[in-house]
Order: structure tokens, then sequence, then C-alpha cells
């Protein structure tokens, strides 16, 4: 079985994050990177399945990103996975979704596969977009936001649950098929030493657009992001203090009358 | 020579060929061990066993170990007797007054009878303990190491018992044997023996012969149970670690290929650390000192090293045989040593303390516990994040590694980048960075400094976690990783010393950095604030009365023998009173935190810091003082459960700072 799981190189949750001054992006100076996190749900599912499947399955991470991402990729390859197609290009810099759903489908076309699992976002932009583009640029179903995940014997189908408002919804899909994973899935593993070890020498396919036989990825842009504003600044918070109610309720009053000028 | 020392003969060098060969099993068992550089500084090693075996130093810390002193010195006067005996059976007319003078044989055939009496009342007492009192310390759920501890007592009674009982007859047959003043007890027995009206050369030759017999059965059965110590002890106290305690062994990395790092299989360990395994007299001084074992959690460390034995001698055949090293190995987790054992250790080290021939717990505790991580990446689940948040953000919180000087707010601190050339560094550490009470502490820290007029910088954002908590978590190779990394840091400025309050850091520079080629001196915040009092350039004022007793950190107190400097900071404040702990300095109880223990669920048993707490509770005092920010912390969480809010916590260097404020005018 061809297993594919998608990674995307994302700022690390706790970084600071600080616009650039021409809103164009962030600073990355001083902004660490990591596999963005449901990503690494899809990383684990996919290597469960190759445990599960055994024979001659294989799991593939693609990415597309910058140079740097191959410390990410390397991460994935650490956890399990057998090898890796990097498309990396200066002209996908300023990626938007569909793009790189194209970029991600040639890809992966070219590897072939049965399953594809992804994050159900990137931790970044939270655009939930790229699996439901490729989905339809593969035409293949897509099960997004799952929470667990269950191969039929026979290997051509699975059943999944998908959390929604107010329960779980349990889906059967064909294979092959894009699934976008949910925190709750699965406990990614930490990857061993041995792991380390042995992703030194995997191999990771680092290919430009030309590769693809995609000359020109920019004509392809569908959305344009005009400016990032930082968020503007939350007002202060203020504590009234005080064991006795009466009091503080007045003071309560007269902030809000005198400073909020609310009242 | 007649019959009887003819067989006595045959039977003495078959029983010591025995020996011979079990001895050399054991040493060709050792051999199997990774090898494991123990051997130069002979001076302090023969000194080590003179203080440590000859005068039982450690043994003597507690009252019952008096028991032992007198068994052990018994054991020896009275196998040299036993040797002139056996000897003297074989060879009729010999006798060590021969060789060595009347004097000395009598000195030695005194200390024999005098120490006989003593051995019998120390197996009365240690039976008495075993029994009636049982004490915690001798607790063991293997039935086997009861029976064999008890029949060992047993029958050393009744080897001294036939001891008089030869020497008595002997005196009976032939009253001008040995003098009265030489052999004040057997006399008497001899008087007892008098009236039994037994036919003496018979009764003297059962005697003899059945004490003999006994040895020999010693001889033969010793390597095999607890007692193997008597074997395992000495060499022990000579190889032991003479540098500072608890220093892990540094891994190598350089092998790409290798698929297994840590250890799963007992021959993975040192020849040091199976000897460790024959030192063990099961004594259980570790147990009772160990704060998981008594806070009722599965862990041991006297199980642990019991249970290895069993498990080394169980395995010694495959061991030894020509080609065993092709056989499947059995694994030492979970059958020998369990999982949840293992997670629970917090390194104190109070086990390596107390331990008499001087066994080693921790590294072994570690080398399993990076088996676990390195290889099977197996571990309590809490643990990932901690490892992920020390790989990206430098620091086991999950923060952002780019707040970590944002303690500083607007107070004036130097950053080494700008600096580059200063006198002290000061290592903030994780802590200090992130806690909210660690922050405090820092800031502390800096006004003393500041106050003091120390040219001092820190390394803000370039500084990451030491490692200390990676490595004792068994992730060696993310400690490393952050040494390194810490390490290419220090070199890019000049200062003269490293100080810290943290006693993990001040651990992991002072003797763990230095493994890696980086050495530079390293003070703890209370030694060298303690300087900076005497020199005059803190003084302390006082502040409103209160009452505090110092709590020792285990990396600290134990670890780094930095005990009295806390407590003289404390002495230099005036109106401050000091209790103490009764457990303290050396031997003082953990409070929880300790080898990644700050970072995992403490499900099992009861909290470790809520069992110091209440040992706090019991001295009246409202102030705990502290000098490490992982034991601030788990005194704050104890006091919480306690619902005891009304005692404060200080580091050393808050109490001191508002004492000083105390006078305007500086210092
Ligand atoms: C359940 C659901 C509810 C929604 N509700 C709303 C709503 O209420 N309002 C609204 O406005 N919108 C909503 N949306 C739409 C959504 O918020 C976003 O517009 C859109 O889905 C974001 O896509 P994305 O490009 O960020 O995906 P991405 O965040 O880019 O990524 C999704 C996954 O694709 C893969 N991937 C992405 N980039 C790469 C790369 N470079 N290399 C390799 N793999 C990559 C990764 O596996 C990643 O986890 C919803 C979407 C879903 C699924
Ligand atoms: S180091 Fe401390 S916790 Fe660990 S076994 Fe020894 S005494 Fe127990
Ligand atoms: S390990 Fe040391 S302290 Fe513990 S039982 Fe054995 S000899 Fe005693």
């Amino acid at each position: 079985m061809k297993i594919i799981t998608l990674l995307k190189r994302a700022p690390d949750t706790e970084a600071r994050i600080l616009i650039n001054r021409e809103g164009t992006g962030i600073q990355e100076e001083g902004v660490k990177f990591v596999i963005s996190t449901y990503d690494e749900y899809a990383v684990e599912e996919g290597l469960r399945l190759k445990e599960k499947m055994g024979g001659d399955s294989k799991v593939t991470v693609v990415c597309v990103g910058p140079e740097e991402a191959t410390e990410m990729i390397r991460t994935a390859l650490a956890m399990g996975a057998d090898d890796a197609v990097h498309i990396c290009d200066p002209a996908i810099k300023e990626s938007e979704p569909f793009i790189t759903a194209a970029v991600l489908a040639k890809a992966i076309k070219d590897n072939g596969f049965d399953i594809i699992f992804c994050g159900k976002q990137a931790i970044d932009d939270d655009m939930a977009q790229v699996q439901s583009i490729l989905a339809e640029m593969l035409d293949i179903p897509q099960v997004n936001v799952a929470t667990s995940f269950e191969i039929s014997e026979s290997g051509d189908k699975a059943v999944l649950r998908r959390r929604i408002e107010g329960g779980d919804e349990k889906v059967e899909t064909q294979l092959p098929v894009i699934i976008s994973c949910e925190k709750g899935l699965n406990e990614p593993r930490y990857a061993s030493l041995p792991g380390i070890m042995k992703a030194k020498k995997k191999e990771i396919r680092t290919k430009a657009l030309a590769d693809l036989g995609m000359a020109d990825a920019q004509g392809e842009i569908r959305s344009k992001i005009l400016k990032w504003l930082p968020i503007p600044k939350g007002g202060e918070c203020k504590v009234v203090e005080g064991e006795d109610v009466p009091t503080a309720v007045k003071e309560l009053v007269r902030l809000l009358r005198e400073e909020a000028k609310a009242l | 020579m007649a019959i009887q020392g003819i067989i006595l003969l045959v039977i003495f060098v078959a029983v010591l060929a025995a020996f011979g060969y079990i001895v050399r099993l054991l040493y060709r068992l050792l051999r199997k061990g990774v090898d494991e550089d123990r051997f130069g500084q002979w001076a302090q090693r023969v000194n080590s066993v003179v203080v440590f075996v000859g005068a039982q130093a450690r043994v003597l810390a507690q009252p019952a170990g008096i028991g032992h002193f007198l068994i052990f010195w018994g054991f020896i006067f009275i196998t040299l007797g036993t040797i002139e005996h056996i000897l003297g059976m074989i060879f009729p007319g010999f006798g060590f007054e021969q060789i060595f003078g009347t004097k000395a044989t009598g000195a030695l055939s005194w200390l024999q009878d005098v120490f006989g009496i003593l051995v019998i009342g120390s197996i009365i007492v240690a039976l008495f303990r075993r029994f009636i009192l049982k004490p915690e310390r001798l607790k063991i759920d293997d039935p086997k190491a009861r029976r064999e501890a008890t029949l060992i007592l047993g029958l050393i009674f009744v080897l001294i018992l036939l001891m008089y009982g030869f020497r008595g007859t002997a005196i009976l047959m032939d009253p001008g044997e040995v003098s009265r003043a030489a052999a004040p007890l057997s006399h008497y027995a001899a008087r007892l023996m008098s009236g039994w009206g037994m036919n003496l050369p018979i009764a003297n030759g059962i005697f003899a012969w059945i004490h003999h017999l006994i040895i020999f059965f010693f001889l033969i059965y010793i390597p095999f149970s607890k007692h193997i110590h008597i074997l395992g002890a000495i060499p022990n106290v000579f190889f032991r670690n003479l540098g500072p305690m608890g220093t892990l062994s540094r891994m190598d990395f350089e092998d790409e290929s290798a698929e297994k790092f840590g250890i799963s299989e007992i021959q993975e360990f040192t020849w040091k650390q199976l000897l460790d395994l024959y030192a063990c007299t099961e004594c259980g001084r570790c147990q009772v000192a160990c704060p998981a074992y008594l806070t009722e959690k599965p862990l041991s460390p006297f199980r642990v090293i019991h249970n290895l034995r069993g498990h080394l001698m169980d395995e010694r055949k495959r061991l030894l045989s020509a080609g065993g090293d092709g056989d499947a190995s059995p694994q030492i987790i979970p059958e020998t040593v369990t999982e949840d054992e293992l997670w629970a250790c917090t390194t104190c080290g109070a086990c390596m303390q107390e331990c008499p021939p001087f066994i080693e717990h921790v590294q072994k505790i570690v080398d399993l516990r990076r088996f676990l991580v390195l290889t099977e990446s197996r571990f309590p689940s809490e643990m990932q994040p901690v490892f992920k948040n020390m790989e990206v953000n430098y620091n086991p919180w999950a923060l952002g590694y780019a707040s970590r000087a944002d303690w500083v707010g607007d107070m004036p601190v130097p950053l080494a980048a700008e600096k580059k050339s200063f006198d002290v560094l000061y290592w903030v550490g994780c802590a200090g960075s992130f806690d909210a009470r660690g922050q405090d502490v820092s800031r502390a820290v800096v006004g003393l400094l500041q106050r003091a007029g120390v040219d001092f910088a820190i390394l803000g954002t370039e500084e990451m976690c030491c490692g200390e908590t990676a490595r004792r978590m068994g992730n060696e190779y993310l400690a490393q990783t952050l040494i390194e990394s810490n390490i290419e840091t220090f070199k890019k400025y000049e200062f003269k010393m490293l100080v810290t309050a943290c006693p993990h850091g001040l651990n992991s520079f002072r003797v763990e950095y230095p493994q890696f080629g980086y050495e530079i001196p390293v003070l703890h915040h209370s030694e060298f604030l303690l300087d900076l009092i005497r020199s005059g350039k803190l003084r302390a004022d006082g502040i409103e009365k209160a009452r505090g007793a110092y709590h020792d950190s285990c990396y600290l107190g134990r670890y780094n023998g930095i005990a009295s400097q806390p407590r003289d900071i404390l002495r230099h404040i005036p109106r401050l009173g000091l209790a103490e702990f009764p457990r303290r300095e050396k031997r003082s109880f953990c409070c929880g935190a300790g080898g990644g223990r700050m970072w995992m669920e403490e499900t099992l048993g009861t909290r470790i810091n809520e069992a110091r707490v209440e040992e706090f509770l019991g001295l009246g005092a409202d102030h705990i003082f502290v000098a490490c920010p992982f034991c601030m912390t788990m005194f704050e969480d104890g006091l919480k459960a306690k619902e005891r809010e009304d005692i404060k916590v200080l580091d050393i260097a808050e109490i001191l700072l508002a004492a000083c404020k105390t006078n305007t005018d500086s210092p």
C-alpha cells in the first residue's frame, strides 16, 4: 500500500509572531519552526497503517516548503516514514492553498498513492483548504477532521469517525481517499534514537517545479493576501478588589462611568 | 597423620577447590560486563577500605550497625582460629603459637573468645529485629531472601556455640591447652560442660567436625546467597566512585548504525555495576531512605539490586557457556525491573548516600531509562511534550524561547551579547526564566548582584536548558544536544565564573559539562552571596522576627556538599530563627522533583512533597527556605495540598534581599 502523508513546516505555536514591516509575512528571525501539529497525527496514522498492512507498504512524506523544511521531514523519517518528496522552489514561496494543492497533486500522482493523510488545518494560516482542493484535483473522496480510522480487512475501504457538533459521525469510504486528521486520532510517537540515525540515510527526493513539469506556478494563483496586520492590542483588565461588596460595587460603577465611559 | 586428619584434609582441599572454582566463576561473570575504568588513585582506594570496611564507618551510621561491626570482626578473628584448628586436626601439633609466638596467639585466642559471645548477642538482637520488630528497612517481598538471612544467622549462632564446645572440651581434656586469661569464656564453657559426663574426646571431635563442616558449607553456599557480599563488598568499596557522586556516564553516539542505546540485558552493565550486585548486604538502608519507597511507590533501590543479582545468577550459565552470547538474551525490563519502578526514581541519591558498600543505584536506573527512551521510545506520555519543548524551545515548559528573558522586565540586566567580557555569568536556568516564583528569585538574585556591584551578565535568549533533566530522564541524546549548544555559547564570551540559583544546573556545569570538555568555576548563589556578605559587599540588617527551616536540595547538600553556606547566609540575618529538619544536609529528604519527576504525574502511592511538608510542620516554624526552584514549587504545592498557605516558601536570595533592603545606604 502506498501511503502518503503531507507535512507542512509551520512556526511553533509558542513562537512570538511578529509581522514584518511590509505586512507581507512574518519576521522569521527568532521563530522556531516545527511540523504543523495536525500533520504529526497524519504521519503517525500513516505509520500505524503501514505497520498493520505490513508487506511492501510504504509511507512517503510529501512536503512543499523551503529548504529548512528538511529538518521537519527528517523528523517524520525518524518517526518511521520510509522516504520523502520535498518540493522546494523559490517560485512557490508565497504559496496559497490552490498552488500548494496543485503542486502536491502532481507530486503525489508521480509517486502513486492509495491513501493520503494530512492535517485538518495548518497551524500557521489555519486555512484548511489544501486537503479539499487536493481531493478535487486527484478526484478522490475526502474525509475531514477524522478522530478515528480503521482500514477494512481487504484494505480497500476504511471506516472513520469525525467529531461534529454534539457527537461523532461514522463514515465509510473507498480507497483511495484523503483524510485530514484531528487531535485525538492518535498519540504521535517520539522518534527513537535508532530511528533518528536511520533517518539520516533515508532518501529525500528534492524537486523543483520544473521537475514536476510545472513551469509556472504563479499563473495559477487564485487568491492573494493583501496585507498581514497585527492583532490590535486588547484593553487592560482591571480587577476591583476588596472584601466589602457594596463598596466594591460602588467603585465598579464609578470605573464604568468615569474611566470606561460605558454608563 | 591420623585417619581423621586425612579425611578432613581431603574435604578441606575439595572445598577449597570448589570455593576457588566458584570465585573464578564469579570473576568470569564480572568479566562479561563492559569495561569501566576504576583504576588509579590507589592510596585513596586502600584508605576507603580501611575506613569503610575496617572501621565500618557507614555501617555504624545507624545503631543496628554495631551488630554488624561485631559480627564482622568476630568473623575475622574466629575464622583465623578456625583455620588454626583445622590445620591442627590435619597436622597434629600444629599451632599458630609456633609461628607467631605466645603473645600474639594468646591475644587472638582472647579476641575469638570475647567476640564469640558478642556475636551471639548481636545475632539475638538481629533475629529479634527481624522477627519481632520487623523494621521497614528489612522488608523485602522475596521469601527466599528472608529464609537465607535467617538460615545464615542461625548457622552462625550454632557455629559459635560449637566453637565454645570444642574449645571448652579441649580445656577439659588438657587444662594447660589455653590459659584462662586467653580464653575466659571457653574456660567458663568448660566448667559448664564438666558436669555433663560426656566422653570428652568424642564430644570434642563431634563439635569440631560439625563446626568445620558448617564452615565448609558456608564456603560453597555463601557465593549464591546474600552473603556473597562477604566476597563482593570489600572489592566494591575498593573500586568505589571516588569522583563526584552520581555523575552519569557519557554516551557515545558516534556509531550511526547502532540499533540499540542504553541497557536492557544484564551483561551490558559494566563489570563494576555487576560487582555492585555482589556487594549488596541486603541491609535495606537504601530502602528506608528512598523517597519513592517511603511514599508507597513500586520502587525500592534494595529490591532493584536484589532482583538484578538474582537475574545475573539465573543467567550465569548462559553467559558463561562458550557461545552463550548468541542466545536470545532475556530483557531486564519488565521481568526483573519494571517501568513503574524506573520512572519512580527522583535520582535523589539518598540510596547511594546510605549504602555501606557504596553501590551506585542511580546510574543503573538511568541506564535502563536510556534504553526505554532512546531505543524503545517508551515512557510516561507526559514526558513527550517535555522532550519536545526542550527540543523546540529549549525549556521544559511549553513556552517560547524568545520569552526567556522576559522576567527581567525593566530591570537593567546586561546581556552577555552586549558586554562580551564580564566577571560573572549569571545562569538563570529554565525555572528562573519561566516559572513565576523562579522569576521572583531571579529578580532577587539580580537585585543582590547589583547592590554588591558585581560585574555580571545573563545570556538572555541564548541560554538553553542545561540538559540535566533530559539526561536524568534517560534522553541522553537530547541532553547532549543542549549541552553542546550551551558550551558553544559559553565559549563566545569571556567570564571568570558561572553563578546559578539552580542546583541542577550547578551539578550539571560543575561535574557533567567537563565530560564534554568545558570547565569553568561554578558557584551556587548561596556560595557566591555568602562571599559577598563576608567581604562586606552585602549587609543584612534584619527582618521582622521569623523562624524558618532550610531544606537541603539533593543536588546541593548531598551531591555537592553545599549545606553550610545557605545556613550561614540565614544566620547573617538578624532576628531570623533557624529550625532544622530531622533529615538534612547529606541525608536530606527529596522534595520529589528530581530526575524529571517534576514533569511526571505522581499517581502511584502518596506524594513525596507532602511527606516532606509534614516533616516541616512538626518543626513549628513559619518559613521554609529553599535554594532550588524545583524545591520551591514542590513545597508550595505541598503546602497548598495541606492547606497551610500561611507558611511562606522563600529562596535564600529573596530573604537576603529583603533583609538588605532595610538599609537604604548600600550596601
Ligand atoms: C470543518 C471545517 C469548518 C470550516 N468552517 C469555516 C468557517 O466557519 N468559516 C470560514 O470562513 N471558513 C471555514 N472553513 C474553511 C477554513 O477555515 C479555511 O478557509 C480553509 O479550510 C483553510 O485551508 P488551508 O490552506 O489553511 O489548509 P492548510 O492549513 O494549508 O493545510 C491543511 C493540510 O494540508 C497539508 N498542507 C498544507 N500545506 C502544505 C504544504 N506546503 N506541504 C505539504 N502539505 C501541506 C497539511 O497536511 C495541512 O495540515 C472550514 C473548514 C473546515 C474543514
Ligand atoms: S535515587 Fe532516590 S528515589 Fe531513586 S532509588 Fe535512590 S533513594 Fe530512591
Ligand atoms: S543496596 Fe546498599 S543500602 Fe541497599 S540493601 Fe544493598 S547494601 Fe544495603
